[in-house]
């Protein structure tokens, strides 16, 4: 398997600004992001992840995520679930603060004592299920996750190969397949890997690489071949870039 | 001058400009254009949220974005909704280089001030919008 970075959770958070929970939404993610938990934790920006974040997207298909919304219309979980998966929890502001018998929350701009005291509860459940969720899925991804972070994309592969703007550095490059250009996840971290296990480009590398890329991105049984052919012109230049340095 | 004007911005949770996006909207419709704007989440309007359509539907609406990825424009209009104006924050900055924003879940008081001046800049485009109509 290559290696891919840290095992970290994804917090996406609604921030919906029409309304006071959603602002305890986003300040209840900011909290566990920047000061409970910030090494095992990395934000999925909804609005990247709706308009076709990559690397969000990809983020959110490797790893758990919590979704918080402040709302019944759970804008942060539906979206998760619709484009990467469902997430791994699921937290609504208004059941929190029904639950914890507090008063009305006011002020989207600012938020009043029962709004703060709301972010304070809804981050607090947060790191409980950040918590729990590393330690039990640890052993089930653990074969397939290193605790290397995976190099940085060189400037020269900057248009095509691209990290997680989030933070989370899921490696992701977009490759011409059959005319159309197709985003697959972990290619870099693929390619570096064979390189580094001295795999040269060849018919037998071709077909380990397609059976490699399978299992992070679905591949159509009548697209093989041209998915091979992409991934053998796209190692062919990797390798040609690693041998010039 | 009767119909109001819809602001989005795109909140981005992840970096400093995301926050200033926000801070400007409220500005807006809280402080310099009260009666006359009105809020919708991007996120209720991308998931086809009924009253959130029926909100930006008709009305003139402007996309605040907090860089060039521009998520917020490019949601609406690929919600199938004109937009009138669009702004980021990544503009206002190099216009006010003074101005240096920092923070996400505070912004610090530069971060407040681009916001402010984003913010004025949105309401003279909204008086401009309501002038037209």
């Amino acid at each position: 398997m290559p290696l891919l970075p840290k095992k970290k959770v994804g917090i996406v958070a609604c921030s919906g600004e029409e309304l006071p929970e959603g602002t305890v939404s986003r300040v209840a993610a900011l909290k566990v992001l920047e000061e409970l938990r910030p090494d095992d934790t990395v934000t999925i920006c909804l609005p990247l992840f709706l308009a076709g974040g990559e690397g969000d997207r990809a983020f959110a298909r490797f790893y758990p995520t919590v979704a918080i919304d402040g709302c019944e219309k759970r804008c942060a979980a539906r979206a998760t679930e619709m484009y990467s998966g469902k997430p791994a929890a699921s937290i609504v502001v208004t059941d929190v603060a029904a639950e914890n018998g507090l008063g009305p929350i006011r002020g989207s701009r600012r938020l009043n004592d029962a709004g703060i005291r709301a972010a304070e509860l809804v981050a607090q459940e947060v790191v409980r299920l950040v918590d729990e969720l590393l330690g039990r899925t640890a052993q089930a991804v653990g074969k397939a996750i290193a605790e290397e972070p995976t190099p940085e994309a060189s400037e020269e592969e900057e248009e095509t190969v691209t990290l997680c703007s989030c933070g989370s550095g899921i490696p992701v490059q977009k490759v011409t397949v059959n005319g159309r250009v197709v985003t697959l996840i972990a290619l870099p971290a693929i390619f570096e890997q064979f390189y580094q296990n001295g795999k040269r480009p060849g018919d037998g590398t071709t077909r380990e690489l397609l059976e490699m890329t399978r299992i992070y991105n679905p591949i159509p049984r009548e697209e093989e071949a041209a998915y091979a052919e992409a991934l053998a012109r796209e190692y062919e230049k990797f390798c040609r870039k690693r041998a010039t340095g | 001058m009767s119909e109001k004007v819809v602001v989005i911005p795109c909140s981005g949770i992840g970096k400093t400009f995301g926050t200033v996006s926000r801070e400007a909207a409220y500005a807006v419709v809280e402080d310099l254009r009260p009666d006359r704007t009105q809020l919708v989440a991007l996120s209720l309007l991308v998931l086809g949220d009924e009253e959130a359509r029926a909100a930006v539907a008709g009305h003139p609406t402007i996309t605040i974005d907090g860089c060039r990825l521009a998520c917020a424009t490019k949601m609406v209009q690929e919600s199938g909704l004109p937009v009138a104006r669009s702004f980021t924050v990544l503009d206002a900055f190099r216009k006010h280089r003074d101005l240096k924003p920092e923070g996400i879940s505070a912004l610090n008081p530069e971060g407040q001030q681009l916001a402010c001046a984003l913010a004025k800049e949105i309401a003279e485009a909204i008086d401009a919008l309501q002038e037209e109509a």
